[in-house]
């Protein structure tokens, strides 16, 4: 289960970097302790047979690159308009990956993209890290889900 | 530039098509992200807005026909989410007039056109294209 779940959060990722930043080589590792000077926050809620969230922190660079490839414009800071642009790849992103998990029927449907706060206590039977990194930065995925069956 | 010759799919209807959404929707980016005031900004952004809008409407609708006209399978799947987008688009401009030309929503609003516009061209209709081109269509143009 947590193969799978890796294999379809990579290769969504990878898809959507080829596809829409026109990048072709990422790399992933597992992490302990992802560390950048600042990022942006998306979780993506997940709900059907497993239940939890998707984080994906995107440190700030990471953003700026991505919102500059997409627009061909320049941006100096993360605003309204970046954090929306990035929410919806995570939202992309999920959708792939939850499109990838009903062909190995694990069905599952996501949630609109949302800055929330985390409750760190909870307790999570799939909880992992994991950085990937890409020629315009480097990003975390944070899974925290639980099975419902 | 906001087009990208990779967004090219190889149907030139299309091709076409998505050219000039792309142009109207840069106008509007443009608007939205030029360094004057948010009030001062505002009149070519509602103009820019509007004009891209009904451009997006009438794209959808033409290419709908399309996959119809070569009995593209994912024609309903793809109907849909042409429908989700323009039930967003009205939503967003009904919101905005009603706030009085609120900054955020439109700023908000212009990240997730940006990045939906592109991913949708690039995956969902690729897949119109795909298509077309196997059957040999293509050049089916209504
Ligand atoms: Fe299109
Ligand atoms: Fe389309």
């Amino acid at each position: 289960m947590k193969d799978k779940l890796h294999k379809a959060l990579i290769d969504a990722t990878h898809n959507v970097f080829e596809l829409m930043f026109n990048i072709s080589e990422i790399s992933d590792h597992p992490t302990e302790d992802f560390e950048c000077d600042d990022e942006v926050d998306i979780a993506i809620g997940i709900v059907g047979d497993l239940e939890g969230e998707v984080i994906y922190r995107f440190p700030i660079s990471t953003s700026l690159n991505m919102v500059k490839i997409m627009s061909g414009m320049e941006f100096e800071e993360v605003d309204a308009f970046v954090t929306s642009a990035i929410s919806e790849i995570a939202n992309i992103i999920s959708g792939n990956v939850a499109t990838a998990l009903s062909d190995s029927d694990i069905k599952c449907d996501i949630l609109p993209p949302m800055q929330l706060e985390l409750n760190e206590n909870k307790e999570y039977e799939i909880e992992t890290s994991r950085c990937i990194s890409t020629t315009i930065g480097d990003i975390c995925l944070d899974v925290r889900l639980n099975k419902a069956f | 530039m906001l087009w990208k010759d990779k967004y090219e799919l190889g149907v030139p209807v299309i091709d076409a098509q998505h050219k000039e959404l792309f142009r109207r929707v840069e106008s509007f980016l443009q608007a939205l992200r030029s360094e004057v005031s948010w009030d001062e900004k505002i009149p070519k952004i509602n103009e820019t807005l509007e004009f891209m809008k009904g451009y997006v409407v009438e794209h959808f609708h033409d290419e709908e026909e399309y996959q119809r006209s070569i009995n593209y399978p994912g024609y309903q799947a793809h109907k849909q989410i042409h429908d989700g987008m323009v039930n967003y688009v009205l939503e967003v401009s009904k919101q905005y007039d009603q706030s009085n030309n609120n900054e955020d929503l439109m700023q908000q609003f212009g990240g997730r056109l940006m990045a939906w516009l592109i991913n949708h061209v690039a995956a969902e209709d690729q897949r119109i294209a795909d298509y077309a081109i196997e059957k040999g269509v293509r050049g089916n143009e209504r």
